[in-house]
């Protein structure tokens, strides 16, 4: 018995010994590296598919079209700049926003299994942008701005929507919100494809596809200006808020003495995601498990301080998109993979693990 | 700095919870507040570190009111520790504690040596120091408050609100971070459960039922027997602690103050088997008393 007693004494002060575990990963080397990384994908993306093109030939390409010279003729020109460099941006940008999307998802619900597909929100976007098209109110508006305030309107009414269902008592319970949003997306998704069929678009198939399981084959230049202005803003007005982003996740009383107004924060990261993800779904419908997997991933890294986690996150999405991207043109000669295709089968594993991991414990 | 508190009321979850109360935490002493469950304790606290709006009524920092602050000035004056335990977010040991620089910081603002300094010394003097790179949900109870009050150190606040600090926390990680209030001779006001810990740690009590303050003073004299039985409605007697001195609060666990009194006349070891002293009080006959 005594003997019991003094070896658990021994166990309980082994820990003042124990030297510091810190992040052996700082943030500064990391992001470079995943720049870099980005960098060397996109080449990758561009420089592969059905026509190889060596990556100095997408480079001199690039840099004729940025000095504004005239393409030389004879050159893969209008492949690299009219089909692929728009594709690579987009999967970055898409990338990004959703990385992004799901860090701030998180802490707004202070959730980490928060995620704007698994909570509905994609499909409530989804919903709101074929329903434009549908109407015709997307189609004649400049820059698909007409799309991206349909998919706003119903990423913010699914959002509200899931929010009230799954609030109670000020919290919300990880299953119940999850629950909630996958019943909710459900159902919405029914909708669309309804609506998609109904329209009688002679691409059927591939519009339903599109909505609801996300694709960026239908980049092009124009395309990329409303994520180009949303995603960077969004990176910015999250980043000047980190440390307010951290005080919100522990809490809202931790939040309201650490001099955060968590009320006006929350509203602001409420409308902030929806209008994100409705851009992102206009631009490249509902893709899934990229805004749940990122941000963890991410903190298994660099912790889940926000001043470091955000742009991280940011860079970290955007490079896996485009490394999906590539594997979605490639994979297969005959014809491409939807991208949510291959999210799926990366992320359905990935949500198993973090389920068994933050619900199995019982907690 | 003190705080004072002033005709305070306030409505949550739409009824009434504060109504009325007035109190004074005095510079550099420990203000405890105590009261049963429902009483107001927390949302009195939670006004004071501005999570609540009073309904009317001011919350005074050294005669200015709170809310005439921003929330970011007001924070660099009162630290908080609620009760709230955070999501798992992977925030290590020592994120945390940086988060009590929050009120002090602009927007992009890295830390500077300042931070950095007063994160480790808010880390040092609550013996963490060698926990930095630990994640916070990983820390046993104990550990977790060390760390939550570092938090609250590093924010140089003037004044501490601490509410139920010693929830959950076995008896030694109770009495280590009572210590640790005692050392800092802060401004402290902190609401407390545990009477006797009251006793012993604050300079000052506050008594609360339903929402208002109905005794205020040295712990001995607003620890009185009467009061226990009428605010907390339990019988009790005050003795002197044979260690320390401290006034020690004696309950009857054996039946609540308004309990018919059952209790036998002649005292205990006059012959009588010990089950007959519960015999018919409420316990029932086929309690054992081993």
């Amino acid at each position: 018995m005594i003997d019991t007693l003094v070896r658990r004494k021994g166990t309980e002060e082994r820990h003042p010994e124990e030297p510091a575990r810190t992040r052996s990963v700082p943030a500064g080397p990391l992001a470079s590296a995943l720049a870099l990384a980005l960098l060397v994908a996109l080449t990758a993306a561009v420089s592969w598919g059905s026509t190889s093109i060596p990556a100095g030939e997408v480079w001199n390409v690039v840099w004729r079209r940025l000095c504004g010279e005239p393409p030389r003729p004879g050159t893969n020109d209008l492949i690299v700049w009219q089909l692929r460099v728009p594709r690579a941006l987009l999967a970055a940008l898409v990338g990004a926003g959703l990385g992004l999307v799901g860090t701030a998802m998180q802490a707004l619900v202070r959730n980490p299994l928060a995620d704007p597909y698994f909570l509905g929100i994609s499909n409530g976007a989804s919903l709101g942008a074929v329903a434009a098209i549908v109407l015709g109110l997307g189609t004649g508006g400049a820059l698909g701005l007409g799309l991206s305030g349909a998919a706003f309107v119903g990423a913010l009414a699914t959002f509200a929507l899931v929010w009230t269902v799954a609030r109670r008592r000020g919290g919300f319970a990880p299953l119940r919100l999850v629950l909630a949003g996958v019943a909710i997306g459900q159902f919405l998704s029914g909708f669309t494809s309804y609506l998609v069929l109904q329209a009688g678009d002679e691409q059927q198939t591939h519009s339903v596809l599109f909505w609801l399981m996300g694709s960026l084959s239908g980049a092009s230049w124009p395309l990329l200006a409303a994520p180009a202005v949303a995603v960077p803003v969004t990176l910015l007005w999250l980043q000047a808020r980190a440390r307010a982003l951290n005080a919100l996740i522990m809490g809202d009383e931790t939040a309201a003495g650490l001099g955060v107004d968590a009320i006006r924060l929350r509203r602001e990261l409420f409308t902030l995601t929806s209008l994100l993800t409705g851009v992102l779904v206009a631009v490249s419908g509902a893709i899934a498990f990229v805004a749940l997997m990122v941000p963890h991933a991410c903190r298994l890294v660099v912790g889940g301080d926000h001043r470091r986690l955000l742009p991280v996150s940011a860079l970290f999405g955007a490079l896996l998109l485009v490394v999906v991207d590539i594997v979605c043109r490639t994979a297969m000669e005959t014809q491409e993979l939807p991208v949510g295709v291959v999210t799926s089968l990366i992320g359905a594993p990935a949500l198993l693990y973090l389920l068994d991991r933050r619900l199995g414990s019982g907690s | 700095m003190r705080i004072g508190i002033e005709d305070l009321h306030v409505a949550y979850a739409g009824r009434t919870v504060v109504a009325g109360a007035h109190l004074v935490a005095a510079e550099g002493e420990i203000t405890g507040l105590v009261g049963p469950n429902g009483s107001g304790k927390s949302t009195l606290l939670r006004t004071v570190y501005r999570h609540l709006k009073p309904a009317s009524g001011r919350v005074l920092l050294s005669g200015t009111d709170l809310r005439r602050l921003s929330p970011a000035e007001a924070a660099r004056h009162v630290a908080a520790l609620p009760q709230e335990r955070g999501g798992d977010f992977e925030l290590t040991v020592r994120e945390v504690v940086a988060m009590g620089r929050t009120p002090y910081k602009r927007a992009f603002a890295g830390e500077d040596a300042t931070d950095r300094d007063l994160v480790a010394r808010a880390l040092a003097d609550v013996g963490m120091e060698r926990h930095t790179g630990r994640r916070f949900t990983e820390l046993s109870g104990g550990e977790r408050q060390r760390v939550l009050l570092a938090r609250a150190f590093a924010q140089q606040p003037d004044v501490l609100v601490l509410d139920e600090p010693t929830n959950h926390l076995d008896i030694r990680h109770q009495v280590e971070l009572l210590a640790l209030l005692r050392a800092q001779r802060r401004t402290t006001l902190v609401s407390l459960h545990d009477l006797n810990a009251a006793a012993s740690v604050c300079d000052r009590l506050h008594v609360l039922h339903d929402g208002q303050v109905v005794a205020s003073g040295p712990p001995r004299d607003v620890l009185q027997p009467a009061l226990l039985a009428e605010v907390f409605g339990v019988r009790a007697t005050v003795v002197d602690h044979p260690l320390t001195g401290d006034p020690l609060i004696a309950f009857d666990h054996r039946a609540p103050a308004d309990a018919p009194d059952v209790r036998p006349v002649e005292p205990a070891g006059a012959g009588i088997p010990m089950s007959a002293l519960s015999g018919g009080s409420g316990a029932g006959p086929g309690r054992s008393r081993r």
